[in-house]
């Protein structure tokens, strides 16, 4: 065995075993639940960058969150499915509206997608707010029951009333939606997202139903979306469309701050961005009110100096530590 | 039966005829040049063939198809290949992975081969890479296989061009001005190359040109345009000594024979 | 729908009024975008500051409400001219990093508001009392100011562009940023412009807006997702287009509420949008 591959394995195995250990170690409702929320955002965020490898930005990923949080609750509460189907149907719904609109939003160039999407989850949280007898409006949809009990034979019945229960349950969900992400983006289809988003016409001449893979990249990362939400939804027992509230701009701005500040051009990318502006927000938390502002400031500021995002650091350190070398060789040298 | 007919073409731009009432057969195995002023509309017609850009008037057909409302992506599958005017590239990829690129219609991958690959999947992974070897190595960019599409130079640029398009199979060449900014030597191999096309595959090829001398010695026929509408055609020689092809290039030296 | 005539008056009323608040924001962004292309979405929080920069004037330092608007006006435009030149100038051919260069600002300008001024709702003081009877319903007069001044600087705006070399120029960069290169004109000195008059307009905007609602830290997010529909409404780079597509805006916030109910409001919008975008990409008035 190689020894890259040595270390690859080694550093996944102490990341899974952090993660399992990690509620344990902290002993804090408090910090499991700022763990799920974070599990919750990665998934996301990630979610997100798929639809950024096609070269657009969305600030609407949060409306398809919504539909999936409401959806799922609606569909456990008034219903009476359980949870393991409606998280599922919820982020399928997500899916099926992104399909919906996908023809008229894909059409359009860069900036107007922005504006589209960010007017549509406008949309959908304000249709949210006024449909009070399907969504309980501005009052909210409480009481939304936690997951249903899964048996496995032999071991038991496994309940997530706890917070730590359902911290292990995000991480599982999140860990394989990660997976399925990763693996579309490493298989022909990421790479016909690539040509695409490289030059669009060409890929046309090349035979590549341009609509149709962007379609199911929009539907794919919508899917993820309504996951998140629903996740989220089953998590706080509660749904509310305020505006200041997890589906309203101000998220969708974080969101592409968190890709942003992480670095689009890996997988990894904002899932460090992420975990990293989460956990500095947290630190930050005595603050209160200038954490948006630090947010900010810190978004402006990896634009402008650092592009490449947290991800390209490694690089850059590389390459400033080389520049130093041949500048200090070049002085010893002749002039 | 001709592979391409184009029956009464017309393009208007709001008030301006890009091309009007245009009739062209294109036989198989033809190597047909399209020639004619800056202007003369003759990439609208290209774009129109090609599909980005729809007619405003009349009908393209292609082996006996209607074509004229088809997607790009459509006519690809028919078998039509597009080569740009610039250099139009996958500029983020590989020259390896540019061809492979153009293999879009011929891999059919399915869903499951995303999560576990299949020792099929493998095999035709295999397979289209050596295919696309075997093209690279026609175009004589074999050992630019792993280089970044876009450190090629010009004229090699124009090369794996030509190279996506011979991935896509198809039997209709649209070639934008392949000659243009090459040098002569690098022009004498682009000509062989599309005459080989068409010895050895019997691909046919509608190439839209400037340079005379090179439409004289490769294209079997020449259709000329002059402000959208065909003046002349019929052999290079025929179309080049008549008075009224003569007199649409008066006044452009760099074209004149 | 029997209302009473006088009920109809106060929401076309109010609706019109709104519509050239929105008129206002929607100018800032359509030249910040046809001339930058950027899409500034933090000229909510500039109309937001903008307001609260007129309520210090005049509540602080007693200087008189109009005044106070023409100050907050230049102050804002200053501060638009600094924002081009050191956040938005080094990336303006990207399409990224001035989206975030934006909502960064939206973030730090929104949350300074909220520290610096608190969460209180205030208001500026009336721009003028009472109301007069217009069709049997009182329609307060402030509106009519409020609208009143919003096309003077409508018309100051229309002046500007036709007749000064600097106006002609900049509609000249709207409509083709290359064709201005070859003319001569400082693309630099076009999108400084385009700044500070969109951010003057704004600060106009939130001032007016400020004496007849509210100001909170929050009042600039609406109001920009009314400009942003109206800039796909009207058309990318056409003035003609955001205001016409303003005043259609405003009719359909004050009218539609009353008419169908609150809930078709917040649809509308959208529906109208992607419409737009399917039959007519350019806009009403656009030109691309």
């Amino acid at each position: 065995m190689s020894r890259k591959l040595l270390i690859n394995i080694l550093s996944i195995v102490v990341l899974v075993a952090i993660i399992i250990t990690l509620p344990i170690a902290l002993k804090s409702v408090y910090w499991a639940s700022v763990l799920i929320i974070l599990g919750i955002n990665i998934l996301l965020v990630s979610s997100l960058r798929t639809i950024k490898l096609l070269g657009h930005i969305s600030l609407g990923h949060v409306g398809f969150s919504l539909i999936g949080a409401y959806g799922s609750a609606l569909l456990v509460m008034k219903l009476g499915l359980s949870f393991w189907i409606a998280l599922f149907l919820g982020g399928l719904m997500a899916a099926v509206i992104a399909l919906a609109l996908a023809y008229p939003f894909l059409k359009v160039k860069g900036i107007y997608f922005v504006l589209l999407t960010l007017l549509t989850a406008e949309t959908f949280r304000l249709t949210a707010w006024y449909w009070r007898s399907l969504t309980g409006g501005f009052w909210g949809l409480l009481q939304i029951p936690s997951p249903n009990p899964i048996t496995i034979p032999g071991i038991g019945i496994i309940t997530f009333d706890t917070v730590n229960s359902y911290y292990y349950l995000t991480v599982v969900i999140v860990a394989l939606s990660l997976f399925v992400l990763y693996r579309l983006e490493r298989s022909h289809l990421g790479f016909k997202w690539r040509v695409i988003q490289d030059t669009e016409v060409l890929a046309q001449s090349v035979g590549i139903n341009v609509m149709w893979y962007k379609t199911l990249n929009f539907a794919i990362a919508s899917f993820f979306a309504g996951i998140a939400g629903a996740l989220f939804a089953h998590y706080q027992h509660g749904l509310s469309p305020d505006f200041t509230a997890r589906f309203g701009v101000l998220m969708s701005i974080y969101l592409l701050v968190y890709m942003v500040v992480g670095g689009e051009a890996k997988f990894a990318g904002p899932i460090i961005g992420t975990a990293v502006l989460t956990i500095v927000s947290e630190l930050a938390r005595g603050l209160g009110e200038y954490q948006p502002m630090m947010i900010g400031a810190i978004a402006i500021f990896t634009v402008l100096l650092m592009p490449e995002g947290l991800i390209g650091l490694p690089n850059r350190v590389k390459l400033w530590y080389r520049k130093l070398l041949k500048q200090t060789r070049g002085m010893r040298g002749s002039a | 039966m001709p592979l391409l007919e184009i029956r009464n073409l017309g393009k208007r731009f709001g008030g301006l005829a890009a091309v009007s009432e245009l009739d062209l057969d294109v036989g198989r195995g033809e190597i047909f040049g399209l020639i004619g002023p800056n202007g003369a509309g003759k990439t609208t017609v290209l774009n129109m063939v090609g599909g980005t850009l729809l007619p405003t008037r009349g009908k393209i057909i292609f082996r006996d198809e209607d074509i004229t409302k088809f997607p790009p992506y459509r006519r690809a599958r028919r078998g039509i290949a597009r080569v740009f005017q610039r250099d139009v590239l996958f500029r983020s990829l590989t020259v390896l992975e540019n061809v492979l690129a153009g293999f879009h219609l011929s891999s059919r991958t399915g869903f499951t081969e995303i999560f576990f690959k299949r020792p099929s999947t493998r095999s035709q992974e295999r397979v289209l890479h050596e295919k696309a070897m075997e093209i690279l190595q026609f175009v004589r960019l074999a050992q630019q296989a792993d280089e970044m599409a876009i450190n090629l130079p010009h004229g090699n640029q124009r090369a794996l061009c030509l190279a996506i398009a011979l991935a896509t199979q198809a039997q209709l060449f649209l070639l934008d001005e392949p000659l243009t900014g090459m040098s002569g030597e690098e022009i004498e191999a682009m000509m062989s190359m599309i005459r080989t096309l068409r010895d050895e595959r019997g691909i046919t090829s509608v190439v839209v040109e400037h340079n005379i001398r090179a439409v004289i010695g490769l294209c079997d026929r020449v259709a000329v345009l002059d402000y959208g509408r065909k003046i002349a055609e019929g052999s290079p020689k025929e179309v080049v000594g008549n008075p009224t092809v003569i007199e649409a290039y008066l006044g452009v030296e760099e074209n004149a024979i | 729908m029997d209302l009473p005539a006088q009920v109809w008056v106060q929401a076309i009323a109010n609706g019109l009024a709104l519509g050239w608040l929105y008129v206002l924001m929607a100018l800032g962004l359509t030249l910040i975008l046809s001339i930058m292309g950027i899409l500034q979405l933090a000229h909510g929080e500039v109309y937001m500051i903008g307001a609260y920069v007129a309520y210090y004037c005049c509540v602080s330092f007693g200087v008189n409400l109009y005044a106070a608007m023409f100050l907050s006006m230049a102050i804002m435009a200053v501060f638009g001219v600094l924002m081009e030149k050191f956040l938005f100038r080094p990336v303006r051919a990207q399409i990224l990093p001035p989206i975030v260069i934006s909502v960064g600002l939206t973030l730090i300008l929104m949350s300074s508001a909220v520290v610096g001024f608190g969460l209180y709702e205030r208001s500026i003081p009336r721009l003028v009392h009472g109301s007069f009877v217009f069709l049997g319903s009182a329609v307060p007069k402030d509106r009519i100011i409020a609208v009143g001044f919003a096309i003077a600087l409508l018309l100051l705006l229309y002046l500007f562009l036709k007749k000064s070399k600097y106006g002609q120029a900049m509609v000249a960069s709207a409509q083709n940023r290359e064709g201005a290169l070859l003319r001569g004109i400082s693309p630099n000195r076009m999108s400084a412009m385009a700044m500070a008059i969109g951010c003057a307009l704004a600060a106009a905007g939130g001032t007016l807006a400020g004496s007849i609602l509210m100001l909170t830290p929050f009042m600039g997010t609406f109001p920009l997702l009314k400009g942003l529909v109206i800039i796909v409404l009207g058309g990318m780079g056409s003035l003609l287009g955001a205001a016409i597509g303003g005043i259609f805006l405003g009719l359909i916030d004050g009218v539609v509420p009353v008419a169908f109910g609150p809930e078709v409001t917040s649809l509308a919008p959208l529906i109208i949008v992607i419409f737009i975008l399917l039959v007519r990409p350019q806009g009403l008035f656009g030109h691309e």
